[in-house]
């Protein structure tokens, strides 16, 4: 279980996260909803460790986080898997050498058997063909699918976490990627993903959470954020309003 | 502001300390990554080996030629080879070769480690409990260790052969009374204070472009600020450093200044 407790945070004095407060269990589908600049990757950053807060509490299972060291931090982050905006696949490693890269710093298993447990998780994301490219050779849905595939790969994670898995894409990989994530979760495991598409949100998500100037505006289900008469939360949607209509909402 | 600011140059002064001694600590501690280690000297031996051989040709040559010009009207030519050995084994192999691996090597590892910063690789690293300072810095420290000492003495080689071309076919003087000096100055001495100074010099570059590289902030704009701060600071901390170790040397092995 992930809590924060009145967690705040800046860049530069500039006040991104004020006395956030939330609790997410591993199980759950939950969608970090709101504008650029608005917190939402700081939220995972934090969740991980990677940032400090300049003061609240994160409690991953229990376990205050806040004062870790970088050693001590290794045991919570091994409960995630990330997929950074963008894929953050390593350069100088082709596909299977990304894929396997957990499997290779963490595992005893023998060259061939990475070989066969990277194949299968290329299959299972659909880019088995693209084995031996090099990330700057893949499209940008490839792209986000190895580093999910490289996601799946980590050491028996809780818990995912997105960062924009659908930005920069068309709407038919956009698409494909939320089934993608959705899928995954099938197996109890859930997800936290960061994104500023309601749409994509409302595909993957139950849980929602609205970020505006520091604070969460909105903590609720699908009926609560489509119902929600805040008007920060109806500009969001005011784009998006002709194919909400379509779908019924 | 100046106190936000001196309070900065402390933090990062220690952070860079603290870089500097895990990375060099990574060296006899696990996990060790051959791999990238031999990675990293391929890319910073083998890949700068031609332009050590073609910046050494030309300063041993352009030594050589100021020498032999400045001597002869003293009548002093024959001491050509004695005083270009002294200065390129001491003095200005070692530096220029530096000087040569931080525009070539430093810049790419500060660029390289900034990118991937600005690309979150570093974030991923250390979401999979991978040390980035073990992983990224050790392999560029150990490859600097090892590989600047050798293009420097390749560099100091191909520097003396080029002051040789000048000497003997140039200004004509005796081939053999030339090696002859050279052979003089190639005392343990010498040859101490010249092979010392890259291994310092090698890991100053190192930790600097690294500190740098993993420090960038702000995307393309702070890339390239982070590149260029790690390469002048580097040549700011290789003639310093060149100064004090001369100094230091010079007491060390017993020579009256």
């Amino acid at each position: 279980m992930i809590r924060f407790d009145q967690v705040s945070f800046a860049y530069n004095r500039n006040n991104v996260l004020e006395d956030v407060s939330f609790t997410v269990d591993f199980s759950e589908r939950v969608a970090i909803l709101g504008g650029s600049g608005y917190g939402k990757t700081t939220i995972l950053k934090l969740i991980l460790g990677l940032i400090r807060p300049d003061s609240g509490r994160i409690l991953i299972d229990g376990d205050d986080i806040t004062g870790k060291t970088e050693d001590e931090l290794r045991v919570p982050r091994m409960k995630f898997s990330i997929v950074f905006q963008e894929g953050a696949l390593f350069d100088s490693l082709n596909v299977k050498e990304n894929v396997a890269f957990c499997l290779r710093e963490y595992s005893r298993f023998t060259e061939e058997e990475i070989d066969q447990r990277v194949r299968e998780i290329l299959r299972i994301v659909d880019v088995e063909d693209a084995i031996y490219l090099k990330p700057e050779e893949l499209s940008g849905g490839m792209h986000r699918r190895v580093a999910i595939a490289r996601a799946l790969a980590g050491c028996n994670p809780k818990m995912f976490l997105y960062d924009e898995p659908t930005s920069g894409l068309d709407p038919v990989n956009a698409e494909n990627i939320c089934k993608l994530i959705v899928d995954l979760a099938k197996d109890g495991k859930g997800f936290m993903v960061v994104t500023h598409k309601v749409t994509d949100a409302l595909k993957v998500a139950e849980r929602f959470m609205f970020l505006k100037d520091g604070k969460i505006q909105l903590d609720g289900n699908r009926k609560e954020l489509v119902g929600s008469a805040d008007p920060d939360i109806q500009q969001f949607f005011s784009e998006l309003r002709p194919g909400a209509e379509r779908r019924g909402l | 502001m100046n106190t936000l600011r001196l309070k900065g140059l402390v933090y990062d002064l220690q952070e860079f300390y603290l870089l500097s001694a895990r990375g060099l600590l990574g060296i006899v501690r696990r996990p060790f990554y051959f791999n990238d280690t031999i990675e990293q000297m391929d890319y910073a031996g083998a890949g700068s080996f031609f332009i050590i051989v073609l910046v050494s040709l030309f300063v041993g040559m352009a030594l050589s030629l100021q020498l032999s010009a400045e001597l002869s009207i003293m009548g002093l030519k024959t001491y050509t080879g004695k005083i270009v050995g002294i200065s390129i084994i001491r003095e200005l192999g070692p530096m220029v070769v530096a000087l040569v691996y931080t525009g070539r090597v430093g810049a790419g590892i500060a660029s390289e480690l900034g990118s991937m910063v600005l690309g979150h690789q570093v974030d991923t690293l250390r979401v999979f409990g991978v040390d980035p300072i073990k992983k990224l810095v050790t392999p560029r420290i150990i490859s600097s260790l090892v590989m600047l000492p050798v293009l420097t003495i390749i560099g100091d080689l191909v520097s003396l052969l080029g002051s040789y071309y000048i000497a003997v076919f140039i200004s004509h003087q005796s081939s053999t009374f030339f090696w002859s000096s050279i052979r003089q100055v190639l005392t343990f001495q010498n040859v101490f204070s010249g092979s010392f100074k890259p291994f310092i010099f090698g890991f100053l570059i190192t930790c600097i472009c690294c500190f740098m590289g993993l420090s960038t902030k702000g995307g393309s704009q702070g890339l390239r600020q982070a590149t260029t701060q790690a390469v002048v600071l580097s040549i700011i901390a290789i003639i310093v450093f060149d100064f004090v170790l001369t100094r230091i040397l010079l007491y060390v092995l017993g020579f009256s200044v």
